[in-house]
């Protein structure tokens, strides 16, 4: 037996495998109702799932059906399309990257040692164990230097890292995270969920990610499970989908009314019809400026350079000589970017107290105007295929 | 208790000392302390002493052996802890005389009656602190460690055992130093050790042979317990670690680096 589980931890490629839950249901002795009750779930491979929903929902035990911490009493999991209830608990989760909030490092083994830990019940050689420990350090963005320390001298943030290297350490199939980034601080958090996207954007891993916070399942996930109390499914979807047609009252009212909000942190600038602006050149005779200012969507003319790139706002007055002055009475400030997200774009916008916002290219060059109008006619709009009437629409439209 | 007498004993002994008597004086008049009577009958105590180490060593090793056998087995099987814990406990209560006493019929007079009682008063103090401190194991490590593919026997040896270990040192630490006191009563067995000298001491009323043979007996715990509290830091050395970045010791480090200048 451990010839043959040697042979499969050589296999290097660590191929992330699908998740399926097929009516999968514990009930705990001696409890009225199912804690999770015939939960079914497609989890395709190399995505992250997140099961999110108020407490009590059942998302943990889920979760930890996949590694068997949790004996499932009906219906199957199946990891690669082979159940777990075939594979011994132990091997299982040596296959199984598997991340806790309170992180659980084990505070009497150093950092590389707590990296170690799978590698090490594996049985790798010495030399390959310590060559993947210093990849991990280096992988997750620790300092080398903490190898050798314990964590109990760790900050919050770099114990988190660790959680993570030594979940990755034997190239799991699967991982399952559990609240992973719940007990660090607000702003370390945001900047380990931004790590921590760009690194599966590189391992491309199936993840199963716990979250009872809504803002952080739509951050991470590719998919989002909504559970409800006795942990069935309420809604799985895309999360634009979520917050585009929640399925019930239950999903709309979790997601939260401010989900029109929400939907802008989704999507980038690219992703929304720009308006054009009326472009001027330096030397221009201002007649053909203020011509092309008559029915224009932007009631301002914007001096571009000859790369067509912003140069500022034509006011009136530069309107009124003959000629398009060479530089512009007031900066085009806020440029926004094409690849910026639709919410920061918004947020710009509103800082400056600007109604319009040139938005350039990746060669800064001018690919259309954002003005807070098209985000609130974008917003309504996409309302209004819906028979949906949440609060956003009634808020844009009625004053 | 013998140990704390003894520290008074000593105490006393310390307001005589600095008197200026002639050794014969001090003799004559039974002196709580005559440093010359010491000094020339120093050899007297060597093996007495070695006797009592012996009679502290063994019985605490049996002791440890036996206690985290028991450990071990209610650790699986957690019904068992409380029998165990009333069990010892109960060994514990018996008067050290008395077991002694009890004890003579069955072993006979000499080191093994004494052994097994010392080793019976081991067992209470050392198997509580396994069990406690596999308890106090912290449940996210027990977790972490079986959610990575760890046995119960692995999780056992690699996690919960070496977290355990400060608080089991600990317990042996404290079974250590009352064993050194307990074992002075051995002489009632029929063992020796530094007991056989306070008796003989008290027998003709001489004071320095009980002062010297108590601190003997003071010396010998400490002795005992600060190697056993240096293979405790040791080996909880991960928890001073901890510790010194709560306090910010990398900052203290550096301030007492220039003390010799300062002295």
């Amino acid at each position: 037996m451990h010839a043959r589980e040697a042979s499969r931890d050589e296999d290097p490629a660590g191929a992330a495998l699908a998740v399926e839950f097929r009516d999968a249901t514990k009930t705990y002795p001696g409890a009225d109702a199912p804690a999770v009750d015939a939960l079914t779930l497609a989890v395709p491979a190399g995505e992250i799932c997140v099961l999110v929903g108020p407490s009590g929902c059942g998302k943990t035990t889920a979760m930890r059906m996949v590694n068997r911490m949790i004996e499932i009493s009906s219906g199957d999991v199946l990891v690669g399309g082979r159940s777990v209830r075939e594979r011994s608990a132990a091997e299982l989760r040596r296959h199984t990257g598997y991340v806790i909030q309170q992180i659980g490092l084990f505070p009497h083994r150093t950092i590389a040692e707590n990296i170690a830990t799978v590698p090490r019940l594996l049985g790798w050689e010495r030399e390959r164990t310590r060559a993947r420990v210093d990849e991990l350090i280096e992988l997750v963005g620790l300092d080398p230097e903490l190898a050798g320390r314990y964590p109990g001298q760790l900050s919050g943030g770099q114990q988190q890292r660790v959680g993570v290297a030594r979940a990755l350490a034997a190239n799991p199939e699967v991982m399952l995270m559990d609240e992973p980034f719940g007990a660090v601080d607000p702003i370390n958090r945001e900047r380990l969920q931004n790590e921590f996207l760009r690194l599966q954007a590189e391992l491309r891993k199936t993840i199963l990610f716990v979250t009872h916070d809504i803002d952080e399942a739509i951050k991470m996930g590719d998919r989002i499970a909504v559970l409800r109390e006795g942990g069935s499914v309420a809604q799985f979807a895309t999360p634009a989908e979520l917050l585009m047609t929640p399925a019930d009252d239950f999903v709309e009212d979790f997601v939260g009314a401010d989900r029109a909000l929400k939907r802008l942190s989704l999507l980038r600038v690219a992703d929304i019809d720009l308006w054009r602006a009326p472009l001027a050149f330096a030397g221009q005779a201002t007649s053909e400026v203020r011509a092309k200012l008559e029915g224009a969507e932007v009631p301002y003319a914007l001096l571009v350079d000859s790369e067509r790139r912003p140069l500022g706002w034509l006011s009136d007055s530069d309107l009124a000589r003959d000629v398009v002055p060479a530089r512009p009475n007031s900066s085009p400030e806020p440029v926004l970017d094409l690849d910026d997200v639709m919410r920061d774009a918004l947020s710009d916008l509103l800082q400056a107290e600007s109604q319009y916002a040139p938005v350039v290219d990746a060669q800064r060059r001018i690919a259309g105007v954002l003005s807070v109008e098209i985000v609130s006619h974008f917003l309504t709009s996409e309302e209004a295929l819906t028979d949906e009437h949440p609060a956003a629409e009634r808020e844009f439209v009625e004053p | 208790m013998s140990v704390s007498a003894a520290a008074i004993t000593v105490a006393q002994a310390g307001s005589d000392f600095f008197r200026d008597r002639s050794e014969a004086d001090c003799i004559r008049d039974n002196g709580a302390f005559c440093a010359g009577w010491v000094i020339e009958n120093a050899d007297r105590y060597v093996e007495p002493t070695l006797e009592h180490a012996f009679l502290v060593l063994v019985p605490v090793a049996l002791g440890f052996a036996i206690a985290f056998a028991m450990a071990v087995a209610s650790h699986r099987a957690r019904w068992l802890v409380p029998p165990f814990i009333g069990a010892t406990g109960v060994l514990y209560t018996i008067p050290s005389l008395a077991f002694f006493f009890l004890l003579l019929p069955i072993t006979g007079r000499g080191n093994v009656t004494a052994i097994v009682a010392l080793t019976a008063y081991t067992l209470q103090i050392i198997y509580r602190n396994i069990v406690a401190g596999l308890a106090n194991v912290p449940a996210d490590a027990k977790d972490a460690g079986l959610g990575m593919g760890m046995t119960e026997r692995q999780l056992l040896w690699r996690v919960e055992m070496p977290l355990a270990l400060p608080e089991i040192i600990a317990g042996v630490r404290v079974a250590t130093v009352t064993t050194v006191a307990l074992a002075s009563l051995a002489v009632f067995a029929g063992a020796g050790g530094l007991g056989n000298e306070i008796i003989a001491g008290s027998a003709i009323t001489f004071r320095t042979g009980i002062v010297v043979a108590g601190s003997l007996m003071i010396l010998m715990a400490l002795a005992f317990d600060l190697l056993l509290l240096a293979i405790q830091r040791h080996l909880g050395r991960w928890r001073v670690a901890g510790r010194e970045r709560a306090a910010g010791a990398p900052r203290l480090r550096r301030l007492r680096a220039p003390g010799p200048e300062r002295a």
